[in-house]
């Protein structure tokens, strides 16, 4: 990666001048080099690395090492919503309640999509229902900076019928722990 | 090339009637060449070729080369929804003059208007050929265009791709999409991979074998590489991929949260996407040689999936910021967002090559392929079932969609021309196949 990383940034240089000089957008002044990686979102620390690739990476834990508990329960939403209902809010209660009695644990959201509508819409769809769980959760008391979320989108069903049944099952919030 | 006199004049000479409000991107047109098909026109009238066996020159056809190309030429400009191939046999000897008369005067009387005759030459691991195209209309089967092209044995169904799509240059001036490729998602839930083929399903190959989820390939203008959203590194993050090359992974986006939905910009220097690391899926241009990330959008529900449009000058993207997915459309600095479709729970939209159009999925029980132009007027439908029909990807000509739909079953990519005619089936197999993006033009 060193060279490589020395490489890219030599030819960043160039190609910024070459950008600035000749850009076919409007002019990119409001984007500062840089300065568009540098907002944390609430679970990450701030990114710093001048190549575009990898801001933020290593702040992330690895999804594989958390494992589910019987303890925290899947909530679900209606078709092509993201707001909790209130039926789940008591279940996310409960959730919260374990989460705050078990300080040691960081917690993995994930949030799903049922098949219907399109994969790329989707993954936006179940992002947004893992933040808003989080949210709720934060609202509760649990620490923000314990709760990391990931979207999968339609990409992990649990159920694969054709069915409304089926597509309710799919439709959810996930939970997931390790140990700090 | 010599200019020919217009003999075979099918529909308008010229390539539209009506000149879009934006620049148009030039089409590309050979000097000399005269346009004898009206390539926008809807339901114009096919050309009938005749193409027979090619001819070997040089060498022996131990593998049948010499009918494999005719037919695999015969396929594309019958793709193409120009041509008619009209059928017969009958192989041309080498320097048959007296021979190759003869056959042409048989398929002219059985209604071929033009023929293409290709030759042949292998060379060990070199294959030569070269295509001649015959006017049949006149009494003396003038010979319209001729040219040579050089590839490798290993691959002789490319060297009759590009000779399809050098015939449809000369009777349109512009070149066929036949030497492309078609990049798309296989596999079951949970376990797919992004593979390639050619445009007509030929030669399927895997692009990623990372064993992760990776999704929505994208094709970079300059047809050497791919933008692919992947969990290979646990998080969906954006990377690109040189499927030609021997060549690293290269990471675009890996922030907080999604980064998903990549558009490169025509010039191939930035790349639209969707990123919610400051809160939620926003759409943002990354400038890809330096990083420079800029923000588009700035609202509390969802945007995602934006399209340029062909001069750069417009995204199209979709957003529920009215409620369902809509389509909208927004300078490239987020200026001036307009809402382009309304009623309907819309995704998807690909913004046409030639700039006039944007299509799009429309979600109504099931998914099917919508098409509106870039101010929101004359939505119309392309696909009525059955099944789902989605996730477009446009041909370089503007003239062709490939897309997904699970009419028989499991998802298969079909492709269409864009003025409603019957899809073709492209892939074949047990699993799944989604999400298809068509290459430009190779080089």
């Amino acid at each position: 990666m060193g060279t490589r990383g020395l490489h890219l940034a030599v030819i960043s240089l160039l190609l910024l001048g070459v950008m600035v000089a000749g850009c076919a957008m409007r002019p990119a002044t409001t984007a500062a080099s840089g300065a568009g990686r540098s907002a944390p979102a609430p679970a990450a620390g701030a990114p710093g690395s001048s190549s575009a690739s990898n801001p933020s990476g290593a702040a992330r834990p690895v999804p594989s090492e958390f494992v589910a508990v019987r303890d925290l329960q899947d909530i679900h939403f209606d078709f092509d919503r993201y707001d909790i209902r209130p039926d789940d809010a008591k279940m996310l209660d409960a959730n919260a309640a374990w989460l705050k009695a078990n300080a040691d644990r960081l917690v993995l959201i994930e949030g799903h999509c049922d098949q219907r509508g399109t994969n790329e819409y989707n993954l936006a769809l179940g992002e947004r229902r893992a933040k808003s769980t989080m949210n709720y959760l934060v609202s509760q008391g649990v620490q923000a900076n314990r709760i990391t979320i990931i979207s999968y989108g339609e990409e992990r069903p649990l159920c694969t019928e054709q069915s409304e049944t089926c597509w309710a099952q799919n439709r959810r919030a996930h939970f997931l722990v390790k140990s700090r | 090339m010599r200019r020919t006199s217009v003999i075979v004049v099918i529909g308008v000479l010229v390539l539209a009637a009506v000149d879009p409000p934006w620049p148009r991107t030039p089409a590309p047109r050979a000097q000399g060449v005269d346009v004898y098909i009206n390539v926008t026109g809807g339901g114009a009238k096919k050309l009938n070729i005749a193409v027979p066996e090619f001819t070997v020159v040089a060498g022996t056809d131990t593998a049948g080369l010499g009918k494999l190309l005719a037919s695999v030429a015969g396929n594309d400009l019958t793709f193409s929804g120009l041509f008619s191939v009209v059928a017969g046999t009958g192989a041309i000897p080498p320097n048959s003059p007296d021979a190759r008369g003869q056959l042409w005067s048989e398929f002219a009387a059985a209604g071929a208007h033009a023929a293409l005759h290709g030759l042949l030459a292998l060379r060990g691991d070199r294959l030569e050929t070269e295509m001649r195209l015959y006017d049949l209309t006149t009494p003396e089967h003038r010979l319209i265009a001729a040219k040579k092209f050089e590839g490798a044995t290993a691959q002789p169904r490319r060297l009759a791709h590009k000779i399809a799509d050098q015939v449809v240059l000369q009777f349109t001036g512009e070149l066929g999409i036949a030497d492309t490729k078609i990049a798309y998602v296989q596999g079951p839930a949970g376990a797919k991979e992004v593979w390639m083929s050619d445009y007509d399903g030929a030669n399927p190959a895997p692009a990623t074998r990372n064993g992760s989820i990776n999704l929505m390939p994208v094709w970079s203008p300059d047809g050497r590489s791919l933008a692919v959203t992947s969990f290979m590194q646990g998080y969906p993050d954006l990377y690109r991929i040189f499927p030609f090359e021997r060549r690293p992974v290269q990471t675009l986006a890996s922030f907080v949260g999604i980064n998903s939905s990549p558009a490169w910009s025509p010039d191939g220097r930035y790349l639209a996407l969707t990123l919610s690391k400051d809160g939620n899926p926003e759409i943002y241009v990354l400038a890809v040689a330096t990083g420079t990330l800029r923000r588009l959008t700035r609202h509390a529900g969802i945007d995602t999936e934006p399209t340029w449009s062909p001069t750069g000058q417009q995204i199209a993207f979709v957003s529920d910021r009215n409620g369902q997915p809509h389509i909208h459309v927004m300078d490239p600095d987020g200026a001036n967002i307009r809402e382009i479709t309304s009623g309907g729970f819309h995704t998807q939209p690909r913004w046409s090559p030639k700039g006039d159009t944007i299509v799009y999925t429309q979600r109504q029980g099931t998914h099917d392929l919508w098409a509106v132009s870039p101010d929101g007027s004359n939505p119309r439908r392309l696909t009525a079932g059955p099944g789902d029909n989605q996730g477009a990807g446009w041909a370089p000509n503007a003239r062709h969609l490939a897309f997904q739909s699970n009419r028989l079953g499991r998802w298969q990519l079909f492709a269409m021309l864009f003025d409603g005619s019957p899809p073709t089936q492209i892939s074949q197999g047990a699993e799944d196949r989604t999400s298809p993006s068509w290459s430009p033009r190779l080089p």
